[in-house]
């Protein structure tokens, strides 16, 4: 019961807040919505401590939704311990992010919305986290999906927002169709969208081969991958990744919420989610660790190279949904999720920090037009650095316990996959060190480059602002130790029950626990300081060698600059010739052919015969009995042709 | 004296009531003057109304008379009803309207009462004879009102088309006759049918019909015989164009549908043809022409055209739906028609009759209850659902579907879309286009009673078809017996 | 050549019409005495000049005058023959005349008060 109204409460505070907004006014609204996700949050607590620690686990039924012949899916709450960490983080984070936004969008002419749009998201993230079936975690992926192009475009009289919100639908739609075909895999396959009789059915469809465009392929394998491609879409990974860093497009809390703390993360849940499809599924799983590994450091170089302080905390989260898929790619899913967790809290405060430094910079997100200001905006410098060491991974700040267990797990599945992994997450550490605190110097440090117009009003945000910060802030700062034992130690087991499954010979975590070696759990440390040492010769103590390095590896620069030219090569292969082909069937293929031939071209016919028509009518009577001559002798010539002839 | 026997004269009645009527109404006149214009019109729809009652009372048995060149039955008597009810009310329009126009004279409503005669004789023909008989009756009659507003250079040459036309027809359907009797050997319907039923149909007989049916589908308007139509209905006095698109119609129709299933039912295969030609040229030059239009009288002469193309349809179906399809079609296109043209006739402006489409535009805003009865009528010529026009068609595809003819089924649907266009045009101008200036007030009580009977049977047929499905299931029935 | 025989007759009608026709002109010409005076050359009754277009215009009651006279003048063709065998027709044929006649006089009196005979 508490878990329903924790699910269905964000939802009614959307219903009243967007359909009433204007009853009740920006304040009820905000209201509203507050009240109601830090009730959900609280509830969640309860949930968390009722299934996850005392495990009581379970699937409340809800009502039929589909009931036709052979497929029948139902609304329904899975509740395990996986949804329960999920429900937890989904509504702290939710909650955090809306209270901050009352302080934010304070001077925004359309609250009720935002904080309706903001609520609306939280309830289709509770969907998904908490669904039971494909069918109903399609319905969750959609809506938060819906909710991201609603939010990234809040702002729709900026031709870019709305260019970004398009940009993250269309992209999110390739991801959606790999899923959708994903799930008829399984329907196909399994005969159910239901999670537990597929889940029970994946050992023994293991090696069976289904028919794909003709091929004979591995069934659970091809299944697995075309969720994985969802997967990538919604968590932008390598290849479908370049909407998320146009999303920040969208109002900073947005970012922080949906584009760093939780829609993004929906992947990473989906797959742990299926650990008993990928389980078997070994393929499927090593393409993960490819693709997450490769991300996880492609993106953190280009994080090196951006100025736009949201835009570097995008590619930064780009980079760390890398590690978590490789996390999951290398069966440690338990792992994957643990690095969720931190990672929505240090995050969702680097985002909400970053806002606030926006606020204080009367909007401005330009680095090289900040610097200077750490004095003027204490609290803010505080929390900032406190996610930035989270992130970097420094030592009982929460990034260090997830981030360092995926690398070691990494390290000791001992696969080739896991290998290359492992190499590229330390390197990607190092370069995470040192793009954090090229932001760090380049916002706070140094003589401000912003005019003076702008210094003078830089201000601390006020405390609706700092409480979410500081909330975020502690549970960057402790999250990692206090979970630690129960998610990824020895406790595991016993934490995440069935939730999870790992086959025998696929537990890296727990060979990672049997013993690796030193320098391979110290070498992520060392390359994060080694990070964070570079960005201050870099940034503090020779400012003029950022420039003599990108001069001495201008090309490489120039591609990190552009961001290895994704948005240019798929604007080339795919956008505008599909704009081309669109223009085409529009003008040709529609407007001239069908419209041609079809309305346009028969009512120009009509009224073509409908002027000779009435041409015939000349008033000459001898014209009329002439006309009615030649109707006889039609007539009388027909019979004698057909009769005597 | 050698005894010769009375021929029975009794089913002759509403006929021979009608006339005398007529000539007592005329000797009336004649002596109480130009004054008693209205007096005679009244009396003379009371002579309708009385010969109604008549030809209700004696009912639709079957009877011969006139030594076999008079027949009553189900289906004359549900012509009668409706050619009846189409003379009436056209001389309830045309009172007010020829005595602003200054045509009020008291020749009028006796004209009428002639040509109604005719119509009823050529409904009851049972012989080549009569049918001529009551052809000419009719047609000079009508010749004659065509004309009626003699000073009108319009309605003069309306007039003298319509006769020399006419007279051009008349003269098809008399050598069309000469030739079946000179084949057949006698003119009676009945001793027709017997010869034709043993199979003998030699071309020259098909000649003869082709040219009966020529002169027929003249009086229909039907397809390449229509050309006076529009002429004609666009010179006419309005009420009296009202008048020939109903009353007329109906009764060429009615002997058309005796002349062909009666005599010459066995040939049905022959005469199909002529009747699918004739129906599908109506139909397309209805549709196609009439979007042309910008005088209203002329569009709804080309409407008429269609209309008939449509009901042809289920007469070239030649089965017994077909022809209670075509009953129910001229029923409804009866009262249609009459509505449309009540309009019609409402539309003056400061004391003149304006007859272009356009100045329709904007009428929803300056009269309302004109607009809505006259979108009524369009919506429903153009076979929209609920509406009775749209039941009326259906009936007749259904009969072609029956009867195989799918390829006329297919004409007759598109057709309509095309014909669908003019009439929702009107729609389009009466409600969305800028109002052009207020018609005269008031219309009359006697036109309001016409828009609200009509449109409320337009209306409403939906509801209670059975009355009108029924008899007009009977009257079908009636030529087909057994 | 066996159709055309058929209409032979036709043709001999055609010969002995167009042959009547020259006779009758060419007796005129050659037979009759030309003598024409101002009584001779001055218009007929009915209003048309002698020798003149065919194709004038006339006042039209001369054509009102014409019409009514072909109805009574076609009453009387129904009538000889109706009257000779009036015998043979018994009741019914005498009483059938009777309502034609009767019919015929209602049209005559509407003519006679409408005006129609009247000249001016």
């Amino acid at each position: 019961m508490l878990a329903i109204i924790a699910v269905f409460l964000p939802l009614a505070a959307a219903i009243l807040a967007g359909l009433f907004g204007r009853q009740i006014g920006d304040r009820g609204a905000q209201l509203v919505t507050c009240g109601a996700l830090c009730a959900s949050a609280v509830l969640s607590v309860f949930v968390f401590y009722d299934v996850a620690v005392l495990g009581h686990g379970r699937i409340i039924d809800l009502f039929t939704w589909i009931d036709t012949g052979e497929l029948q899916v139902r609304w329904a709450l899975r509740l395990d311990t996986l949804s329960a960490v999920m429900l937890l983080v989904v509504t702290l984070v939710s909650a955090m992010v809306h209270i901050y936004s009352v302080g934010y969008m304070a001077h925004d002419s359309s609250i009720p919305r935002f904080m309706a749009y903001l609520s609306f998201f939280t309830f289709f993230m509770l969907m998904l986290v908490t669904s039971d079936n494909f069918v109903q975690l399609f319905f969750g992926w959609e809506g938060v999906g819906l909710c991201s192009y609603l939010l990234v475009g809040f702002w729709y009289d900026r031709p870019t927002a709305n260019a970004a919100a398009i940009k993250a639908f269309v992209v999110n739609r390739v991801g959606d169709f790999g899923f959708s075909l994903g799930i008829f895999a399984v329907f196909l396959i399994f005969g159910t969208l239901q999670f537990d009789p597929v889940f029970a059915g994946a050992a023994d469809m293991a090696g069976n081969t289904i028919n794909f465009l003709g091929w004979q392929v591995d069934a659970l394998t091809v299944t697995c991958i075309l969720l994985f491609i969802g997967a990538m879409g919604k968590s932008a990974q390598l290849g479908l990744h370049t909407w998320l860093p146009d999303a920040m497009e969208g109002p900073t809390p947005v970012s922080a919420l949906i584009h760093a703390a939780t829609m993004v993360t929906a992947g990473v849940f989906m797959v742990a989610r299926l650990s008993p499809l990928f389980e078997y599924a070994p393929t499927a799983l090593a393409v993960v660790v490819v693709i997450g590994g490769t991300t996880a450091m492609f993106a953190a170089t280009i994080g090196m190279a951006q100025n736009d302080i949201k835009r570097v905390i995008a590619y930064s989260t780009c980079s760390q949904l890398g590690y978590m898929f490789f996390a999951a790619g290398v069966s440690a899913y338990s792992a994957a999720i643990f690095h969720l967790m931190t990672h929505a809290f240090f995050k969702a405060l680097l985002f909400l920090g970053a806002g606030s430094v926006i606020h204080a910079m009367s909007g401005e997100q330009d680095m090289r037009k900040m610097g200077g200001i750490w004095r003027r905006v204490p609290c803010t410098y505080a929390v900032m650095w406190i996610g930035s060491l989270a992130l970097a991974g420094i030592p009982y700040f929460s990034g260090y316990f997830s981030k360092d267990t995926i690398i070691e797990a990494a390290w000791a599945a001992g696969t080739g996959v896991g290998t290359y992994a492992y190499w590229l997450g330390v390197f990607a550490a190092f370069i995470t060190a040192f793009y954090s605190w090229r932001l760090l110097i380049m916002t706070f440090h140094g003589s401000p480059r912003a005019d003076h117009e702008v210094m003078h009003h830089v201000h601390e945000s006020p405390g609706v602002m700092l409480i979410p910060l500081f909330v975020l802030a502690a549970g960057a700062v402790f999250a990692g130790a206090i979970g630690y034992e129960a998610f990824v130690g020895e406790g595991r087991a016993a934490f995440w029950r069935d939730s999870i499954l790992v086959l025998a010979d696929h537990d890296s975590l727990g060979r990672a626990h049997e013993g690796v070696p030193e320098i391979v759990s110290l070498l992520p440390l060392i390359a994060a300081v080694a990070g964070i040492a570079t960005a201050y010769v870099f940034y503090m103590l020779r400012p003029a060698l950022p420039d003599l390095v990108t001069q001495r590896i201008h090309a490489l620069y120039l591609l990190v600059l552009n961001k290895y030219y994704f948005d240019e090569l798929y604007d080339r292969l795919l956008v505008r010739p599909a704009m081309a082909l669109g223009f085409g069937l529009w003008k040709q293929g529609d407007g001239a052919t069908i419209d041609g031939l079809g309305p346009d071209g028969l009512s120009a016919v009509t009224r073509d015969l409908s002027v000779r028509a009435s041409r015939l009518q000349t008033g000459y009577l001898y014209h009329y009995a002439f006309a009615i001559l030649i109707g006889v002798v039609i007539l009388v010539s027909w019979y004698l042709v057909r009769v005597v002839g | 004296m050698p005894v010769v026997s009375v021929p029975t004269i009794l089913p002759a009645l509403p006929e021979i009531l009608t006339v005398c009527s007529a000539m007592a109404l005329l000797m009336l006149g004649v002596f109480r003057g130009e004054g008693s214009t209205r007096l005679v019109s009244w009396l003379a729809v009371l002579a309708l109304v009385l010969v109604l009652a008549v030809a209700l009372a004696r009912g639709g048995d079957r009877q011969i008379g006139l030594n076999g060149m008079f027949i009553t039955d189900g289906f004359a008597l549900f012509m009668k009803v409706l050619v009846l009810i189409g003379s009436a009310v056209s001389i309830v329009m045309a009172m007010a309207y020829n005595e602003r126009e200054r045509i009020a004279r008291f020749e009028f409503p006796v004209l009428v009462l002639l040509a109604t005669t005719g119509m009823l004789m050529m409904i009851s023909a049972n012989d080549l004879i009569s049918l001529y008989i009551g052809l000419e009756l009719q047609s000079l009659a009508l010749y004659v009102v065509a004309a009626f507003k003699r000073d009108s250079a319009q309605s003069t040459e309306a007039g003298l088309k319509y006769f020399v036309l006419g007279a051009l027809s008349s003269g098809m359907l008399l050598y069309g006759c000469s030739l079946v009797y000179g084949f057949a050997g006698t003119t009676n319907f009945a001793g027709l049918a017997a010869m034709f039923a043993e199979g003998n149909a030699s071309i020259g007989l098909i000649i003869g019909i082709v040219f009966v049916s020529v002169g027929l589908a003249f009086k229909v308007s039907a397809v390449p015989f229509h050309m006076w139509t529009p002429d004609v209905y666009e010179g006419a006095p309005t009420p009296v164009t009202a008048f020939f698109s109903v009353a007329p119609k109906i009764a060429a129709m009615a002997l058309f549908i005796r002349f062909l299933v009666e005599p010459f039912g066995a040939l049905t295969a022959e005469w199909r043809q002529i009747i699918w030609f004739i129906s599908v040229a109506s139909m397309l030059l209805g549709a196609f022409a009439a979007i042309n239009q910008r005088n209203i009288k002329r569009l709804m002469a080309y409407s008429s055209i269609g209309h008939v193309g449509y009901a042809l349809i289920g007469l070239a179906a030649g089965t017994e739906t077909g022809i209670q399809g075509v009953l129910i079609y001229m029923a409804i296109y009866l009262f249609m028609n009459l509505g449309t043209f009540t309009v019609i006739l409402c539309m003056r402006r400061d004391g003149r009759m304006v007859e272009a489409i356009d100045d329709l535009s904007g009428l929803a805003k300056t009269q309302p209850a004109l607009a809505l009865a006259l979108g009524i009528f369009m919506f429903s010529m153009a076979g929209i659902p609920p509406l009775a026009g749209f039941f009326s068609k259906v009936w007749v595809f259904l009969a072609a579907i029956h009867a195989g003819l799918y390829v006329l089924a297919v004409i007759g649907v598109v057709t309509s879309v095309v014909g669908a266009f003019y009439y929702i045009r009107i729609v389009k101008l009466m409600y969305f286009d800028e109002a052009k200036g207020v018609f005269d007030r008031p219309i009359g009580a006697e036109m309001q009673a016409i828009l609200v009977v009509s449109s409320v049977v337009i209306m409403l047929f939906f509801v209670i078809p059975g009355p009108l499905l029924t008899s007009a299931e009977l009257a079908a029935a009636a030529l087909f017996p057994g | 050549m066996e159709l055309l025989r058929e209409y032979l007759p036709i043709l001999i009608f055609l010969g002995i019409a167009v042959g009547l026709a020259v006779v009758i002109v060419v007796a005129s010409l050659v037979v009759a005495r030309q003598n024409p005076d101002s009584e001779k050359l001055s218009a007929y009754e009915c209003g048309f000049e002698p020798f003149q277009d065919a194709r004038k215009k006339f006042d039209v009651r001369f054509y009102l005058v014409a019409i009514l006279f072909i109805i009574f003048d076609l009453e009387v063709a129904f009538l000889f023959p109706w009257a000779v065998s009036l015998g043979r027709l018994g009741l019914l044929g005498f009483w059938s005349m009777i309502v034609f006649l009767g019919v015929l006089t209602v049209g005559f009196i509407y003519e006679w008060r409408k005006g129609a005979l009247e000249w001016e």
